[in-house]
């Protein structure tokens, strides 16, 4: 009986364990994320899965062998956010939907922090165009200050980091 | 006999009624105005504090969804090729409501956490003549994310647009 009850805390913190982890594997080399291009991006599809970088006076935003690059003087505005999503996602969330007694539910309850990065930028013609960007918790303002370096311009040039801030600010848990 | 023939007479009668007032109505339908390109200027929230992210996804899901119906030429805010084109029909949106709404509740509880937008849709000629004007909202009540909304926007003013322009038809 003891050691049920006994594998049943080792299940339950092993999976908290899972839940968290992800997180700290966040980050990889300096200067480059891993990040989402959510929608916006000319030529990408929506919700790709790549890493954003900047330099040599561009956004590149990598996924397999191409790349999609913006200048950074183009860009009109940059703008961070915070958002959540959840824990497990994907097809395994999917399916979690169907576990009996609410159990998707609970997991929907797990949800990690992440960031938003939204770009407007103007094309060779004029053209105004919009991408949004997600990424680990973080590593937004990085991003953003390395645009602004390299001549990116911006309407919110002096945001609070999303770390610090807590969940009443009004730029945070926006969307959950 | 004759009640047989009383009530036969009488539901030919109703099902001409019926059948014709459909037809009817299609003919008193406004021919489409016509409309070589679209412009779609970017999504303005100035009453309303609307985040980065929604109104980026609105402008892109509005200029995907517009292509999606047909039109080939749409063209971005400040396109420096808009303006030379004949029968340009230039799309302002003004957002009117904003509810936030939250995935999390809405994946808890089902019922609740609804995100919802409003925007008044104005087609106009670049000289300032309005064609139409509408309220069109966006909504996300059960599944996926809070910019789901923004889609479901975008779809429902590309169809309003779908409805009353067409790329062949009266100027």
């Amino acid at each position: 009986m003891t050691s049920r009850s006994t594998m049943v805390v080792v299940g339950v913190a092993s999976l908290f364990a899972g839940l968290v982890m992800p997180a700290g594997n966040a980050q990889q080399a300096p200067g480059t994320v891993k990040a989402v291009q959510v929608t916006g991006l000319s030529g990408v599809k929506d919700n790709t899965k790549g890493t954003l970088n900047v330099g040599n006076g561009q956004l590149h935003f990598v996924r397999g062998k191409a790349s999609s690059d913006v200048t950074a003087a183009s860009i009109q505005d940059v703008v961070t956010g915070g958002d959540s999503q959840r824990a497990v996602g994907g097809t395994i969330g999917l399916m979690s939907m169907a576990a009996p007694y609410g159990g998707g539910r609970v997991l929907s309850l797990f949800r990690t922090k992440i960031d938003t990065l939204t770009i407007k930028y103007r094309d060779a013609d004029g053209g105004l165009h919009g991408a949004i960007f997600t990424m680990p918790v973080g590593t937004a303002d990085v991003i953003k200050k390395e645009l602004v370096a390299q001549g990116a311009h911006t309407t919110a040039p002096a945001e609070p980091t999303p770390v610090a801030t807590s969940s009443t600010s009004p730029n945070k848990e926006q969307k959950q | 006999m004759r009640r047989i023939l009383n009530a036969a007479v009488w539901m030919s009668l109703f099902t001409l009624v019926f059948a014709a007032s459909p037809l009817l109505a299609q003919k008193s339908k406004p021919a489409k105005i016509k409309a070589a390109a679209f412009q779609v200027e970017m999504i303005q929230s100035d009453e309303i504090k609307l985040p980065a992210e929604f109104q980026v996804a609105l402008y892109e899901n509005l200029v995907r969804q517009l292509e999606k119906k047909g039109f080939s030429h749409v063209y971005r805010d400040g396109d420096r090729n808009a303006p030379s084109v004949a029968n340009l029909v230039v799309l302002h949106s003004t957002v009117r409501g904003f509810k936030a709404g939250s995935e999390k509740a809405r994946q808890v509880t089902t019922v609740s956490g609804a995100t919802s937008i409003t925007i008044h849709c104005q087609f106009t000629r670049p000289d300032g003549t309005s064609l139409l004007d509408q309220d069109v909202n966006g909504k996300v009540r059960f599944f996926g994310g809070n910019l789901r909304a923004t889609y479901d926007f975008a779809k429902k003013a590309a169809n309003a647009a779908q409805e009353h322009f067409s790329t062949t038809g009266p100027e």
